[in-house]
């Protein structure tokens, strides 16, 4: 169980990282890039809870979140294209 | 001995995640931090599902983890290019930090 704090603990700095230029970056394109990342950790969480815990109950969470991650990113990436300069 | 390879592979795709997420506070750039958002998570994620599936021994895991990392690599690279291109087309990015810009002709700005 201590493999399963590291892995989460190590898993939470990279998300503050991401969170952080979620919050500050300059343009919008740096916010849809950094919100794309902090969902793929989010996959890994759920993996890594699953590998330690031996559940593949919450495994679907994983597909399910890579997909609407990306959709959200391209719909974004079109908004970020026709927005007004 | 399959346990200490899975805890190996988890922690480090891990500290990929970790590696990112600093890299995203750290790095100048859109397009460098583009660079470290997308490759080291996605190859943390392949680290992370590979201890998984060490660890849950179900065909139904399998299959479900096998889905998501093809999942993620075969959307990561398609939803980069997509904010990159446009994000160089709105001119959301610093030129002075560019040696080169291929794209100059191509996009009229």
């Amino acid at each position: 169980m201590i493999g399963l704090a590291i892995a989460l603990s190590l898993i939470a700095v990279g998300g503050a990282g991401f969170l952080y230029r979620l919050l500050v970056g300059p343009s919008l394109a740096d916010r849809v890039v950094s919100l794309d990342g902090l969902l793929t950790l989010i996959v890994t969480a759920v993996l890594a809870w699953g590998a330690f815990t031996r559940t593949g109950t919450y495994l679907t969470l994983g597909v399910v979140v890579a997909l609407v991650a990306f959709l959200g990113t391209s719909a974004f990436a079109r908004f970020v294209e026709g927005r007004r300069r | 001995m399959m346990d200490v390879a899975a805890a190996v592979l988890v922690v480090a795709g891990a500290a990929l995640a970790a590696l990112s997420g600093i890299g995203q506070v750290r790095f100048a750039d859109l397009f460098t931090r583009m660079h470290i958002a997308t490759k080291p998570a996605t190859l943390g994620l392949l680290l992370v599902a590979a201890g998984a599936s060490l660890r849950i021994d179900s065909a139904g895991a399998a299959t479900l983890l096998f889905l998501t990392v093809v999942l993620q690599f075969a959307t990561g690279p398609v939803s980069a290019h997509l904010v990159g291109r446009a994000a160089h087309r709105h001119g959301d990015w610093d030129r002075r930090n560019a040696a080169v810009d291929q794209l100059a002709e191509v996009d009229e700005l």
